[in-house]
């Protein structure tokens, strides 16, 4: 059975009542969902609370999943409105590249030093992950969402502009834009090769 | 010198569905434009930068089984007990229905309780003189009642039209005396105007004659002097 079809008897199963087959079916999606909050907010609590938040908007709607989209899509358009939303009541990663920042600083060099592969400099997990989440601080939300949702979630930008709301050259402009905006960070910290 | 199509190529090279004639258009522009090539390999890197995200292990969580499983319950519980009953509202309606309809009676008396369907032909009777004396009662006391607003509304309006006709000759009459003392002011300013006016006519005669008699004694004495 494929996964796409794994997924739809998981529902179906969840929308008579099995426990089990809803457990599955979030064990299947959490971690994505986990990590994904974990680079948009930049915290685990926020994480957490924005997964718990999409995992509720998915047990509130499971009935109206038509299944005329993947279901990790779908999921990741709740996720993409529960970020909106929680960005709305408290900014979301409010952290500004500031040049002079001694943190920041060592942070990419740090980031330098691993992709030189230096073996001795090499970051741990949580660190890089740490450089990461600043990295994509510098964005707005919206450039932000449509890098996490293009690089991480691989949604095409037709997808994207559908749950933005914009037309599909936008979308891609605007990834464009975040990506230069990256670059701009990496090229003032002598990060790129 | 920067090259102008930089921004939209490289907008296009990130597209999902690249054509093979446009992909084969920007891989030849990007072997011959140094800028692009380069621009293309540190957005790259920035975007391999991002897939170093090494995936967190989520915390421990109960993954909404709790509720999912209270709702559940409270569901299937709705579902078991309910969906056996579930006819009895719609069943009681239509009784109901079917007694106003058929206009059903029950009665008891000594003999038991009967039941019956449609209005019994005596009480009828006796129900159509009761509703009739009951209509003639009511129409009495509303003529009764509308003769009374009736006077009512005939005495207010005289009083309201002797009212209004009153205060309409007091005020004419006022307006006359006013009307009256108005011209009787201007007759008495017209006539002052006139006095004076003839009293200014004569003394510019008077004036005129004092000046002739001067005329005259001047020529008289010119002619005494000849």
């Amino acid at each position: 059975m494929s996964l796409i079809n794994e997924d739809e008897a998981l529902i179906a199963a969840a929308l008579k009542g099995s426990a089990y087959a809803w457990e599955k079916l979030v064990k299947r999606y959490e971690s994505r969902v986990y990590n994904h909050g974990l680079r948009l907010t930049g915290n685990s609590s926020d994480a957490m609370d924005l997964m718990q938040e999409v995992f509720l908007g998915v047990y509130r709607n499971l009935h109206r999943f038509r299944g005329d989209a993947k279901f990790s899509s779908w999921i990741f358009r709740i996720a993409h409105n529960k970020a909106v939303d929680m960005n709305r009541r408290k900014r979301l990663m409010t952290l500004q590249s500031k040049s002079g920042d001694q943190d920041e600083r060592d942070i990419f060099e740090q980031i330098a030093s691993y992709s030189h592969d230096e073996p001795d400099a090499r970051l741990s997990s949580e660190e890089l992950n740490s450089q990461i989440v600043k990295m994509l601080s510098i964005l707005p939300l919206d450039q932000r969402l449509i890098v996490e949702l293009k690089v991480f979630q691989s949604q095409t930008f037709e997808e994207i502009a559908d749950m933005q709301d914009i037309s599909v050259n936008t979308a891609k402009t605007r990834f464009y834009t975040a990506l230069k905006k990256l670059k701009v960070v990496l090229e003032e910290n002598h990060v790129l090769p | 010198m920067s090259c102008p199509k930089t921004q939209h190529l490289l907008q296009e090279y990130f597209s999902d569905d690249l054509a093979p004639l446009a992909r084969e258009e920007i891989g030849n522009h990007l072997n011959s434009c140094e800028q692009c090539s380069n621009e293309l390999e540190a957005l790259l890197f920035a975007q391999s930068n991002l897939q170093k995200w090494q995936e967190q292990q989520v915390p421990h969580w109960d993954r909404g089984l709790e509720l999912f499983r209270r709702e559940h319950r409270s569901g299937n519980f709705r579902s078991g007990f309910w969906s056996r009953w579930q006819w009895l509202p719609t069943a009681a309606s239509f009784a109901m229905l079917g007694i106003l309809l058929l206009n059903v009676s029950v009665t008891s008396n000594q003999q038991g309780f009967s039941l019956s369907f449609g209005a019994g032909s005596g009480n009828s009777e006796q129900f159509d003189v009761q509703l009739s004396e009951f209509q003639a009662r009511q129409q009495n006391e509303m003529e009764a009642l509308i003769t009374r607003v009736e006077d009512r509304l005939d005495s207010n309006s005289i009083q309201l039209l002797q009212a209004v006709m009153d205060q309409t000759q007091q005020s004419t009459a006022e307006n006359l005396d006013r009307i009256y003392a108005f011209f009787e002011q201007q007759r008495i300013r017209d006539l002052e105007d006139m006095r004076v006016g003839y009293q200014e006519l004569v003394d510019s005669d008077y004036e005129t004659i004092r000046s002739l008699q001067q005329l005259a004694q001047f020529v008289s004495y010119q002619g005494t002097v000849r």
